[in-house]
This record gives structure tokens, sequence and C-alpha cells, in this order.
């Protein structure tokens, strides 16, 4: 009986421009037979100059190339399809100067944005009027309303992001991190589409 | 059938339809924003959704009676106090649960990354909202 290899591509991987892919380095091997160190050491691609960011490993294309040089093994797929290689040099800390521009944006842009939502729904003359049907006095700076409803305002943000209190409450990810996970998917998604050279004549069709 | 009577059969059904309209949207945008899955997930306590669903229905109803009554209250400023920081905490998640905030951040921590300092920029929108507003109140309106 043939040997089985069970493949499983890892979903995404980062490597150094010019490094060499070996077969370890994007999928996961489990067999029986005496090959396996052999396998894993097989190269793959090694990263050229014009692959830009994002190089895409196609299992196909392995296990079509496995199957000539095995002839005696039988390999099988087990969960993903392909490999996203994400090609970056080390991580460099982005400069202290671009972190306060963008800090800058969002700080200002959401406070202008909080002030002109006030205006548009008319929040003073409200308040003026909560304040007249509590107190039965007028008053036209309702503070007593507005400044604890100012830190509510952070407070609610807070509260809806959990980010201060992740520990406490419980593990569930918050809408941002779901939101940022999604927004992750999407874009390997698109990746695992368009850099595969084997979807390129569908593309035409 | 007076011509009158006629006048306010079409003004009730003008009164009722607009209210269903607009009862409609305010909770599909509050179903749209998640602010009670949020609050149930944060509670714990998936089991009380009816109740929270029914107290905003009340919320609404209460908010209607208050725009129109011409009542006042007496009440003590505490009472300000209260109200006015719970209505805060409720367009803070509001304003938090805005997609556009939720897609900024996934972009900017890609783009230009500065994914580990996701915490540091969420700070200046929470801390740009409070100044904005207590900016608003203390000076601009004056």
């Amino acid at each position: 009986m043939n040997n089985i290899v069970y493949l499983r591509m890892k979903k995404k991987t980062t490597v150094l421009p010019g490094s060499t892919l070996k077969l370890k380095d994007i999928a996961f091997i489990s067999t029986t037979g005496p090959e396996k160190e052999k396998i894993e050491n097989t190269h793959i691609y090694r990263i050229k100059e014009e692959d830009n960011d994002y190089v895409l490993i196609d299992c196909f294309l392995i296990i079509s190339h496995f199957n000539k040089v095995y002839p005696n093994l039988e390999f099988e797929l087990v969960g993903y399809n392909e490999t996203i290689v994400h090609v970056k040099e080390k991580a460099m800390n982005p400069p202290i100067i671009l972190i306060s521009f963008v800090w800058l944006i969002l700080f200002i842009g959401s406070a202008m944005t909080i002030i002109n939502f006030h205006y548009d729904v008319s929040m003073q003359e409200v308040q003026q009027r909560i304040h007249y049907i509590f107190t039965g006095k007028k008053e036209e700076f309702p503070l007593w309303i507005q400044i604890p409803y100012s830190i509510g305002l952070g407070v609610g943000m807070v509260l809806f992001l959990n980010q201060w209190f992740k520990k406490r409450f419980n593990e569930e990810p918050s809408p941002l991190e779901v939101e940022i996970f999604n927004y992750q998917k999407d874009v390997d998604n698109y990746i695992a589409y368009h850099e595969n050279n084997l979807n390129e004549e569908e593309r035409y069709l | 059938m007076r011509k009158n009577d006629i006048y306010k059969l079409v003004e009730v059904m003008v009164g009722f339809s607009s209210g269903v309209i607009i009862g409609g949207g305010f909770v599909a945008i509050l179903t749209v924003l998640g602010v009670i899955p949020r609050l149930v997930q944060i509670s714990k306590s998936v089991k009380l959704v009816n109740i929270y669903a029914s107290s905003v229905i009340l919320g609404v109803l209460f908010g209607t009676y208050l725009s129109f009554t011409t009542i006042t209250w007496d009440q003590p400023m505490m009472m300000l106090l209260f109200w006015g920081a719970i209505h805060g905490i409720f367009n803070g998640m509001l304003a938090a649960a805005l997609t556009e905030i939720l897609n900024v951040f996934p972009l900017l921590s890609k783009r230009i990354g500065l994914e580990k300092y996701i915490f540091l920029l969420l700070m200046a929108i929470v801390f740009g909202k409070i100044t904005g507003s207590l900016f608003q109140w203390l000076y601009l309106v004056r």
C-alpha cells in the first residue's frame, strides 16, 4: 500500500526578501513513511525581487510537483488550498512624527465631528429643555447636564470598544478586534485570488 | 362628516404612519450599530435581552412624552448630573459603534503599520470627543 502524506498548508507566513522557501515553511506534513524530513526540506520557491510584497503558493502546484518526484507516495491535502507568503523587511518602528500626526488627525477630527453632531441635533436646546422640565428653572447653559454628558461620552466609547476592561469582563473579542480580523481576512482572500497564477486564465474569461 | 373631522382623521393617519416609520428606523439603527448586543456581551446577560429591548421602547415613549409636555418637576441638580452622565455613556457607545471608526482602524493598522499603537490612537478619538464636547459647552456656545 502507498504511504499517504498529509499536507496542511499554512494560512499565512512572513519571510525576509530573498529567502528560499522550504516546504516546511509553508505547510505542516504528517506521514508514516521515512521520507518526512526529505519532503519537508524540499525547496519550493526562492523569493525574487519582482515578487513585491506577496507571493502565493498554490497547493496544486506542490502536489503535482511531488507526485512526479515521489510516484510511490500519495499526497493528501487537509485545510487551506494556498499559502500567502508575505515578503517583508524586519519591522521598523514607525517614526514618532507619523504617529503624532495620525493622532492629531483622529483627535481634532473626532472633536469636530462631535461638535457638528451636537449642532446637527440641537443638543443645546434639548438640554435646556430637559433642565427646565427637571428643575423648573430656565438656564441657557445647563452645565449640570453637559459636563457629565461629555465625560460619559468617553466612558461609553471605552465601554463599547472594550480596551481597558478587557480582562475583567470576558475573553470575547471587542468589536474593533473583530473588525480588524475581518478586514485582514478580506485582504487575504483578495490576495489569495489575485496573486494566484492559476486563476489568471479565469480572469479573462 | 364635517370637514374638520376629515382633517383630524388625516392628521391621525399622518401622525401614526410617521411614528411607525421613525420607530422602525430608530430600532433599525440601534440594531445595526450593535449597541444592545455589546451591552449584553459586557454584562453577560443574554437572557435579559427582551428586558433591554422593552426598556428601549419605554425610553423612546418617555422621550416622546418629554418632548411634547409642558410640565416641570422641581428636581434637584443631582438628577441632571445623573441624566447627563447616562446620556453621555449612551452617546459614546453610539459614536464608537459608528462604522466609520471601526473601519478607520483596520486601515490605519495595516497601511501605515501602526498596529502597536492602536490603543494610543483609540485614546485620541476618545479624548477628542470629550475635549470637543467640553469645548463646545464651555466656550463655543457662549
